[in-house]
This record gives structure tokens, C-alpha cells and sequence, in this order.
């Protein structure tokens, strides 16, 4: 379709001058706007509920592992480095730093899932599940104790972990988009004239980070 | 576009760094800090609009991009706005 | 891609195809079997209205569940009512507009060889049955059909103990998800390949208004269903692992699913008229034989209904309780929203006026369009004002309405759509005569069924009522009901005659030629049907899509693609360097 000619990181307008981006990489921007639209539907009712939960919301603190979860955040952190570092070593030409850096992406991506994993694991195990919390466990004590509002105990485990569900869902997809981009790369199919799958894959991971970003504060800080 | 990453690459590390201090100073916030709790909540959304826009400026390149992909980038967030702003309206009338 | 080089293998090219002209005929057919499923629903709907308790003709054969010996029961009446509602909106009028037309227009109105990606666009396809086919099967599972109607309010729908209906409930949600899929992936492809494959020359301000209208739409798409899915996917989860987002009983709420539902929904309002506003643009400035009145004006109108869209979801919401201030807000947004519908509507008539008709039949149901969509539009600001709202909210007035934009209006316009893209999609037109029958007896049994609705809503009757004569205020009424069923059935019984012209037309309607109308668009310079690739090279384009009637040229209609000695080459746009 495009003419052989033309530079493939390069738009193919012809009419007027477009956006000067091409397609894969405009389609996954437009993508993203969709993306941004989705996670509003999960963060704003999250916020909608929060504000006209009908007791005290609780703090987070008191349920989740906020350390743990600050190790996996800085780990989220280093894969958008080891990713964009990614993007800068095969826009030099160097394919052997793109596969490198490509992997240490995935590794780090896999990771963030597995500590995820590990998270929900310990928390329902503890009694704190997506229905609220189960009886005679560790947090229907807390409810006991007065130290998290029983009303809003319901609310707290359905909006955290639909929301970071979604997003951990967000992460696996990515890693596996990942892993296909680094055999790719493995076979030599980037090169500096055409690497548009590193710069794709690269827009939407980093967009899952940002996602964390406002997440990581607005579930676990605030 | 590849002569502008050479041209213009930020670097990464530095980024990276900055990530990491603010993030470091937002658990601080949040946890140890004896301040109010709305003034928390306030530099708290602060330091996460500053990461966030760390990661789409510099690993995004949109810092680098022309006016008109950053524009259309932000459309879809003043309807995110919207939302959620008059959803939370039922709730202090 | 070349154009005439094709050695792909049947399944390739007719069924797992990635051309943009097989997936939007796929579409086409698949929507118009949803259509036809609705409207069977909806027969069903006006039996148990005009005739309540009787037992339907045919109704035999449905289970003891549904209709034991034919008569209705609450139960299915319910499911009826909610199964009409979501398959026409959701899988007969967004598809027919968006995937038939999207898929099958962007690309030979701007001069591409296909969709921006291809791939993308079949994996759309392919969702969107599958969702449409998760949809049906809900009339399969135990409890049968979703029963909370087509906005699934909630805590009605998040409560299998509530509504009775488990697993059709679920299907719903996980339809939804799915069409969700299938519209982002489309919108995705559509905005990307306005952009970035128009031909030399095409610039944004030639692009014909039908593009512009799928355009605005794709980015309507784009934002609004990533919401419904959201949405969708809590209330599965209330459902099904027991979170409390929807339950007021365990703190939720249930005026988030509708601020949600309505964010998503108003703006899939538009999704389900702006098409037909832009391909009625194209088909009344052919059959006027005059440009379209006020272009430019077109194009902000349809830009300004897409942005106030996104700021009028309330006004489904008046009688919610809503915040006052709130609702005041939306009022006036609303009332706003009529400013640019009407600059079309005046736009409209502006072309017709003193045009050298020619009334084809897609003119005749372009005008037909125009006409209804006016008296929907203006029962629309009744609905506007808070205060008349909360008289006639979920009444029949609202059905009426709905009707009139989206039967008077989309459907009018798809008619008219088909019947004149119909010779480029099969080489072949339909026939005149029987469509022009067919637009009468549809103009006229349309306004015989809607029209009196509105009186019934005036009077009170309610919408997804199951028996009216329960009620001693509405038993008066009901000789309008009968009346109403009467016409309906006549109504779905003047779409026969369509259907029959549209398959007979298949085979044995008159050779269309290239360009049977004598229009102006890029894709009447391909034979019908283009081949694969449509284009050998991409043409040129030298002017607007509406030069009719120009002084230059001694036709009455000067084609986008055609070059006079007085026009210059489009300059080529140096591809930009850093």
C-alpha cells in the first residue's frame, strides 16, 4: 500500500499536510484516547462512590501492603526506562541494545504482574475480596475494631480491584505484545529506518505506566 | 522523526530519577507528613499530575511532537472532567 | 495493491476478508437480519398493546415460558420490550450507519485503497457478530432474554433476585463488551485513515460531508463505547462476584450506572444520526442538481452537535432526583444542542430550494429524512424543558420521539442510502417503481403508528407498559392502541416489499454503469463494483464534492476527479523533514 519508495516512519499524506505521524503510530494514539475514556469509567466511579460512600472511606494504609506495592511501582517505573532506552538504542541502529533492553522490559513487566499476583493472593487470603470482606477474617476484625467503615468495606474491595484488575490486565497484554516485538527483534525485523512496532508497543506501555501513576496515588495514597 | 530522537533525546535516566524522588515524596506525604488531610490530597493529585506528565512528555516524546497530536491528545480529557465532576455534583447539593 | 491483480481464495475474499467493500456488505447483510429481528419483536409488542390477552397468530409455537398458547406473558412482554430496544439500537442502526457505510464510503470517497488497517477492520467485523450472536443467545438460556430494558437501569439489572433473568443479563453485558471492542477497533481505523490516506488534492474542505459525518462519528465511537464497556463490565461484575458498584443496599449507586450509561449514551444519540445527516447531504445535493447549501456551515454544525453531545446527558436524567443545578445545565445545553440541528435542517431546504429536483427514490427518502427528523426534533425540545419533561418522561411521547429520529430519521436515511450506494456495492439498482411503493407505504404507515403516540404519551400511558386497559385513565385510549397496531403491522409488512426489491435487485436489476446518478463522489469514476484495491493508481482531485449545475461544464454535475484545462495540479505536500 505504501509506495515502496516512501519512508515508512514517514505519514503517507498526500492530500495537505496531516499530523505527520504515521499510521500505526497515529491509530495507537487514537487508541489511547479510547483507552483514557475506559479507565475514566473505572477511576471516576472510584471517585464518584468514594465521594457519596454513606460512612468514612478507609484508609488505605490499614488494608493493603502500601510498601509492597511502592517496590512495584518503582519496578513499573524502571520498565518505562528499560522500554524507552529500548526505542533510543534501535533509533541508533544498535539492534543488539534493542533486544537487550526489549527483554529487560519484559522482565520487568512479568514482575509487576507476579508482585500484583502476590497481592490479591494475600489480601483475599486475609478476607478482603472484591464482594467486601469475608466473615471471621482478618479485616471483618478490623470492621470489628472500628478501624475500617463496614459500610463502605463493600465498596473499597469492588473499586480496588476492578481498577487495578483492569489495569494488571492492561500489563499482561503489553507484556505479551512484548515478547512478540522482542522476536521480532530477535530476527532482525527492526532496523533505523523501520522500527514503528518498538515506537507502538513503546506508546502504549508507557501509557500503562502512566496509568499506575494515577492510580498507585489516588487507591494507595490518598 | 529519527533525526529528532538524536536530535533532542532527553535523557532517560535523569527522568527516571525524578520518577523516582517524587514517588519516594509522595509515600512521605501521604504517611508521614503532619498536614491536613484536604492540602494532602492536593499536593498528593500535584505530584501525580507531575509524573504523569513526565512520562508523556519525555517517554511519550509528545514534547517533541507537533502541536497538533498533542492537541488531539488532550481531547479526551476535559470529557473525563465532565464526568466525573457532575456525577460528584449529586453529592454536595 | 494493484487494482486488477486478484488471486485471493473465495474464503479470503468473501468471508476472512480485509476488504473495506466485502466487510461493509457483510455488515449490511448481518444488520438487516438484526433489523428484520427487531421488528419481529416489535410486532410482538404492538400484538400484546392492541390486542392484550388475546392469543397472537403464530404465537403457538413459542415455549410456555414465553407465551403459553400464544398469549404473552409479563415476563416476555418485558424481554420483548428490551430486546427491540438494544438489538435496533445497538446492532441494526449503529452498524448500518457505521459499519456498512464507514467501511464501505471512507475509503472510495477519499481515494484510498483500503482502510488504514485492514486487519483491524475484519477483527471489528467478526466482533461485532459475535457480539450480536451472544446477544440472540440470550432468549436461549434458562430465564430467558435481559429484562431491565435496552439502558438496563440499575439496581434492576445488577440483581438477578430483581429482574428474574440471570444469565440473560450477563449475556448483555458481555455482548456490549464485545461490541464495544468492535466499534473502538473501527473508530480507531476510521480517524486514522481520514487522516492520513486522503488522495492528492482531497483536503479536509473538500471532503464530501457524508466523510465529515462518519468522521465526527468515529470519534464520537472512539470516546463513548471505552465508557459503556466500563460500565458494562462493573455491572457483569455486580452480577457475577458480588461487588456492590450499582447496590445502594451495600453503598453503591444506582445513579452512577445512569450517569454512566447516559455519558456513553448521548453521544451514541448522535452516533446514530450524524451519519445519516451527511449521507443525506450527499443524496439531496445530487438529486437538487445544486451545491449543498452553507458546506462550510455543515461541517461546524456537525462539529458543534458532537461537542455539545457530550455535555447533555442529563436531560435522560430529569426525574432521577437529580441535582437541580445540574439539571438546569443540562436543560440549557440541551436546548443549545437544537441550534446546530436546525442550521442543518434550514441547510437542507437551502439546497432544495429552487434545485432541479430530481426525485429518485434515494431523494424521496432523503426528503422524507428531512422532514421527519424535524418533527423529532422538535418533540426533542419539549423533552428539553425540565419542567415538560417530568410530565412526559417514560411515557409514550418519549417512544414517539425516539421513533420519529431514529425510524423517521436513521432509518429514512438508510433507505435512502442503500437504494443509492446500492448500484456500487452490486452493479446492479434497484428497482424504481417498487421503491418508490415502498418509501409511500413506509411515509405513510410510519406516521399512522408513531405519530398518534404522542397523543397516548400526553394522556399518560407509559413506556414497557404490558396491558394498558389495567388502567381506568388509559381505557379510552385504546381503540388508539388497536389503531396503532394496525398500522404497525402494516408498516412491517410495506418492508417486504424492500426486502424483495433488495434480493431480487441482486440478481436481476437493471446494469448499473459507473455512475447511474450522476454524482460527483470519487467512487462513481470505478466500474461497480470496484475491483479489489479500488484504484490502480489514486486519482486526483480538483474541487468540492457538490459542483452541480457549475457554468464550466455543459453536464449538469462536474465529478471531484475530473480535470478542466483551467485546473492546476494539487501541490504535493513535501512529506516534512526535521
Amino acid at each position: 500500500m505504501t509506495d515502496a519508495t516512501a519512508n515508512a516512519m514517514q505519514p503517507p499524506a498526500r492530500a495537505e499536510r496531516g499530523l505527520d505521524v504515521y499510521n500505526n503510530k497515529l491509530g495507537m494514539w487514537v487508541f489511547l484516547g479510547s483507552e483514557v475514556m475506559f479507565f475514566t469509567a473505572l477511576i471516576g466511579a472510584y471517585i464518584i462512590l468514594r465521594f457519596g460512600a454513606p460512612g468514612e472511606w478507609a484508609k488505605p494504609n490499614v488494608v493493603l501492603a502500601v510498601p509492597l506495592t511502592g517496590v512495584n511501582t518503582f519496578i513499573l517505573i524502571c520498565s518505562s526506562v528499560s522500554m524507552v532506552k529500548a526505542f533510543a538504542a534501535i533509533a541508533d541502529g544498535n539492534r543488539k541494545m534493542l533486544s537487550r533492553w526489549l527483554l529487560a522490559t519484559i522482565v520487568l513487566g512479568a514482575t509487576f504482574v507476579s508482585v500484583q499476583g502476590v497481592e490479591y493472593w494475600k489480601l483475599v487470603h486475609e478476607g478482603f475480596t472484591p464482594a467486601g470482606y469475608t466473615d471471621g477474617s482478618h479485616v471483618a476484625e478490623l470492621v470489628a475494631q472500628g478501624k475500617l467503615a463496614a459500610a463502605t468495606g463493600g465498596l473499597y474491595g469492588s473499586t480496588f480491584f476492578t481498577m487495578t484488575g483492569f489495569h494488571g490486565f492492561h500489563v499482561t497484554c503489553g507484556v505479551i505484545c512484548l515478547i512478540y516485538v522482542w522476536i521480532k527483534s530477535l530476527r532482525g525485523g527492526y532496523t533505523q529506518q523501520d522500527y514503528r512496532g518498538v515506537e507502538v508497543i513503546g506508546l502504549y506501555w508507557h501509557f500503562v505506566d502512566l496509568v499506575w501513576i494515577i492510580l498507585f496515588t489516588i487507591v494507595y495514597l490518598i | 522523526m529519527a533525526t529528532t530522537a538524536q536530535h533532542q533525546r532527553p535523557n532517560y535516566v535523569l527522568i527516571w530519577a525524578y520518577l523516582f524522588g517524587l514517588t519516594i515524596l509522595e509515600v512521605l506525604f501521604a504517611f508521614e507528613m503532619p498536614i491536613s488531610r484536604n492540602l494532602k490530597i492536593v499536593i498528593l493529585l500535584f505530584l501525580a499530575a507531575w509524573k504523569a506528565l513526565l512520562v508523556a512528555l519525555y517517554f511519550m516524546h509528545l514534547k517533541f511532537e507537533s502541536s497538533r497530536l498533542r492537541l488531539m491528545v488532550l481531547i479526551p480529557l476535559p470529557l473525563a472532567v465532565i464526568l466525573v465532576l457532575a456525577a460528584i455534583s449529586e453529592h454536595v447539593w | 495493491m494493484s487494482a486488477h491483480h486478484d488471486d485471493r481464495s473465495f474464503i479470503r475474499k468473501y468471508i476472512f476478508s480485509t476488504d473495506h467493500k466485502i466487510i461493509g456488505i457483510q455488515f449490511l447483510f448481518v444488520s438487516l437480519f438484526f433489523l428484520l429481528v427487531g421488528g419481529l419483536l416489535a410486532m410482538q409488542i404492538r400484538w400484546q398493546l392492541g390486542f392484550p390477552g388475546r392469543p397472537m397468530p403464530g404465537g403457538g409455537i413459542l415455549p410456555a415460558t414465553m407465551a403459553p398458547g400464544g398469549v404473552i406473558l409479563p415476563e416476555y412482554y418485558i424481554q420483548l420490550v428490551t430486546m427491540h430496544g438494544t438489538f435496533m439500537v445497538f446492532f441494526a442502526i449503529m452498524p448500518l450507519l457505521v459499519g456498512v457505510f464507514a467501511n464501505y464510503l471512507i475509503p472510495l470517497k477519499i481515494g484510498a485503497h483500503d482502510m488504514a488497517f485492514p486487519t483491524l477492520n475484519m477483527a471489528s467485523f467478526w466482533t461485532a457478530l459475535l457480539a450480536g450472536l451472544i446477544m440472540l443467545a440470550g432468549f436461549f438460556v434458562p430465564d430467558g432474554a435481559p429484562r431491565a430494558g435496552w439502558t438496563s437501569y440499575a439496581p434492576l439489572s445488577a440483581r438477578p433476585d430483581l429482574s428474574g433473568a440471570s444469565y440473560g443479563q450477563m449475556l448483555w453485558c458481555i455482548s456490549l463488551v464485545c461490541l464495544g471492542l468492535s466499534s473502538i477497533l473501527g473508530s480507531v481505523n476510521y480517524i486514522t485513515t481520514v487522516i492520513n490516506l486522503r488522495a492528492p488534492g482531497m483536503t479536509w474542505f473538500r471532503l464530501p460531508l457524508s466523510v465529515w459525518a462518519l468522521f465526527i462519528t468515529a470519534i464520537l465511537g472512539l470516546l463513548a463505547l471505552p465508557v459503556l464497556s466500563g460500565a458494562a463490565i462493573m455491572l457483569l461484575f455486580d452480577q457475577t462476584i458480588g461487588t456492590h458498584f450499582f447496590d445502594p443496599a451495600a453503598g453503591g449507586q444506582a445513579l452512577l450506572w445512569q450517569h454512566l450509561f447516559w455519558f456513553f449514551g448521548h453521544p451514541e444519540v448522535y452516533i446514530l444520526i450524524l451519519p445519516a445527516m451527511g449521507m443525506v447531504s450527499d443524496i439531496v445535493a445530487n438529486g437538487s442538481r445544486k451545491p449543498i447549501f452553507g458546506y462550510h456551515s455543515m461541517v461546524f454544525a456537525i462539529t458543534g452537535i458532537a461537542f455539545l453531545g457530550w455535555i447533555v446527558w442529563g436531560h435522560h436524567m430529569f426525574v432521577s432526583g437529580m441535582n437541580p443545578t445540574l439539571g438546569s445545565t443540562f436543560m440549557v445545553t440541551t436546548m443549545i444542542i437544537a441550534v446546530p440541528s436546525a442550521i442543518k435542517v434550514f441547510n437542507w431546504m437551502g439546497t432544495m430550494w429552487r434545485g432541479n429536483l430530481r426525485f429518485h427514490v434515494p431523494m424521496l427518502n432523503a426528503i422524507g429524512f428531512v422532514a421527519m427528523f424535524t418533527i423529532g426534533g422538535l418533540s426533542g425540545v419539549f423533552m428539553a424543558a425540565t419542567p415538560v419533561d417530568i410530565h412526559i418522561h417514560d411515557t409514550y411521547f418519549i417512544v414517539a420521539h425516539i421513533h420519529y429520529v431514529l425510524f423517521g430519521g436513521s432509518l429514512f436515511a438508510l433507505f435512502g442510502a442503500i437504494t443509492f450506494w446500492y448500484p456500487k456495492m452490486f452493479g446492479r439498482l434497484m428497482n424504481e417503481f417498487w421503491g418508490k411503493v415502498h418509501f409511500w407505504l413506509t411515509m405513510i404507515f410510519f406516521n399512522l403508528t408513531f405519530f398518534p403516540m404522542h397523543i397516548l404519551g400526553m394522556g399518560g400511558e407509559m413506556r414497557r407498559l404490558y396491558d394498558p386497559t389495567q388502567y381506568d385513565f388509559l381505557k379510552p385510549y385504546q381503540p388508539l392502541n388497536t389503531f396503532i397496531s394496525y398500522s404497525a403491522f402494516l408498516l412491517f409488512a410495506s418492508q417486504v416489499v424492500f426486502f424483495v426489491n433488495f434480493l431480487w435487485s441482486l440478481k436481476h436489476g437493471k446494469a448499473a454503469g459507473n455512475n447511474p446518478w450522476e454524482d460527483n463522489g470519487l467512487e462513481w469514476s470505478l466500474p461497480s463494483p470496484p475491483a479489489h484495491g479500488n484504484w490502480e493508481t489514486v486519482p486526483t482531485v480538483y474541487r468540492g464534492p457538490y459542483e452541480y449545475s457549475s457554468p464550466l461544464v455543459k453536464e449538469d454535475y462536474l465529478p471531484q476527479y475530473r480535470k478542466l484545462d483551467t485546473d492546476r495540479e494539487p501541490a504535493m505536500t513535501p512529506v516534512s523533514g526535521h
